[in-house]
């Protein structure tokens, strides 16, 4: 009965969850879904993970090349994000080049990561102007059910936090390369960057904040994806986007900052006690 | 910290100069200069649009951006889609249902605060159109700098020197956040101040709207 009550009344169903304090899928308005975080999903990748928060799952995958550094910045290696939304993961997409949703959110991923400068590309250098790492981070989205960039950025985080990068050794007179993966280092991070979704829905007179929405409460607040996504690394906002959805006032503004503080404390114990298991693990085999 | 309100009111933007209907063919144009940053917007609509990009409820929006070198990259993508975001919450889409809006923009100098540039001149554009509007909207840049200084509108000059650049888009009626988007890293307190100020600072921009547009209009200005 509800889902004909939600076909032919659709802000109206909306509206009475909300008039309620609750949200159609039963969660108050400042509870997250739970994550579900998996390392080392793809033996064949470098490093990978998957990560499955409410019905949003996204896999990343990483794989390391060799390339020679670029003219102007030849002490930096390169850090290439990719977000992919194939028509598996929900109807709005059609098979063909990337959509525009896609280049958007690869987009602000990329962003976020650059701005949080928590890979010092410096790092990703082997020998200057001749030689440095790339990597190549592929996230493709097995199911968008909304905040789609959070989860990107914690299978993105997860797995550059397992990747373990081989020694090079390059001679420069006959420029041979040689890769020893026996001997692997970890790659250094600089802080954990989380990202908050938030959609924001305009009921009577006031703005209810709605934390890591669905994918039926992002399109219900207009907009494609979330309205207001938050980036916290290190207890500095590195990454505030807000777009569509109802205008929004300073008290909701605060609020918001507050919950994307503790969210990121939280998703932050996810992947370490992820990442605490699957070393032990390995360690033991 | 900057509390007191008059001392908000000395905020300086880079002089702003635009010209409307500097487009003859299009429905709504104007070229917008903020200091040296330049932007031609053309708006068309409501037109008929292909039956499958049709929606029953509202008017659909189109934005096309072109760079000054004419290549499409996904930087383009995300500008479409801020300013496609932007322009939908204000305008009154309801009104033209089953029909397209289409807004363009060239890029023509690119010193500093674009973006921002482009938002203002699509409203203005939006205005000279005639489309119904829910409110208009103005949008102000700032630069904080490795001292956590805040300028606002920043010259190429100080945005190299920055940590972080932000831009605010604030609506007309109640100068409530429409849209926002930053780069680089910065504190809470920071981002509320760059914000307190940029809502301010708005004020510059409406100012000038109403400027413009009593020069063709006596009744919106």
């Amino acid at each position: 009965m509800s889902e004909v009550y939600k076909l032919i009344h659709p802000v109206k169903f909306f509206n009475d969850y909300i008039s309620k304090n609750v949200r159609p899928d039963g969660r108050s308005f400042s509870e997250q879904r739970n994550i579900k975080l998996n390392v080392d999903a793809i033996k064949t990748a470098d490093a990978s993970a998957l990560i499955k928060c409410g019905n949003t799952s996204v896999i990343c995958g990483i794989k390391l090349e060799l390339a020679t550094p670029k003219a102007e910045e030849p002490n930096k290696g390169f850090l290439i994000t990719n977000v992919e939304l194939p028509p598996l993961c929900s109807s709005k997409y059609r098979p063909g080049p990337p959509s525009d949703s896609a280049q958007v959110t690869s987009n602000i991923v990329s962003d976020i990561i650059n701005n949080s400068k928590c890979v010092d590309l410096t790092d990703l250098c082997i020998v200057p102007d001749k030689l440095a790492w790339v990597l190549y981070c592929d996230m493709l989205c097995l199911d968008n059910g909304g905040s789609l960039v959070d989860a990107c950025i914690i299978t993105l985080m997860a797995s550059l936090k397992t990747l373990r990068l081989p020694t090079v050794t390059y001679d420069p007179e006959t420029e041979d390369i040689k890769v020893d993966t026996n001997v692997q280092t970890k790659l250094k991070l600089n802080g954990l960057p989380i990202a908050t979704s938030f959609a924001i829905y305009k009921y009577m007179d006031r703005n209810v904040t709605l934390v890591d929405p669905s994918s039926y409460e992002e399109d219900m607040c207009g907009g494609l994806g979330a309205n207001l996504i938050l980036c916290y690394n290190k207890g500095f906002l590195c990454s505030s986007q807000k777009f569509g959805g109802s205008n929004f006032s300073v008290d909701c503004e605060e609020k918001a900052l507050k919950i994307a503080k503790e969210r990121a404390q939280l998703a932050e114990e996810v992947i370490d006690v992820c990442i605490k298991n699957y070393e032990s693990k390995t360690n033991t085999v | 910290m900057i509390t007191d309100n008059d001392e908000l009111k000395d905020f300086k933007l880079r002089p702003m100069k635009c010209e409307c209907n500097y487009l003859n063919r299009s429905d709504g144009s104007a070229i917008l200069s903020q200091g040296q940053t330049v932007a031609v917007v053309s708006v068309n609509g409501p037109l008929d649009i292909k039956m499958q990009s049709q929606s029953i409820g509202k008017a659909t929006l189109e934005v096309l951006f072109s760079s000054k070198g004419g290549k499409p990259s996904i930087g383009d993508r995300y500008k479409e889609h801020v300013i496609r975001q932007t322009c939908e919450s204000a305008i009154l889409g309801c009104l033209y249902p089953r029909t397209g809006i289409t807004v363009t923009i060239q890029e023509l100098e690119d010193y500093g605060g674009f973006l921002a540039c482009c938002l203002n001149a699509c409203c203005l554009a939006l205005l000279n159109a005639g489309l119904a509007m829910r409110h208009t909207f103005a949008a102000v840049s700032c630069a904080i700098d490795e001292q956590g200084n805040i300028q606002l509108d920043p010259a190429p000059a100080q945005l190299e020197t920055s940590r972080a650049t932000m831009t605010f888009v604030f609506e007309s009626r109640e100068k409530s956040l429409v849209t926002a988007f930053t780069d680089g890293s910065y504190s809470d307190s920071a981002y509320s101040e760059a914000m307190e100020r940029c809502r301010s600072a708005s004020d510059l921009v409406f100012q000038f709207y109403k400027q413009i547009v009593s020069k063709y209009s006596y009744v919106i200005g």
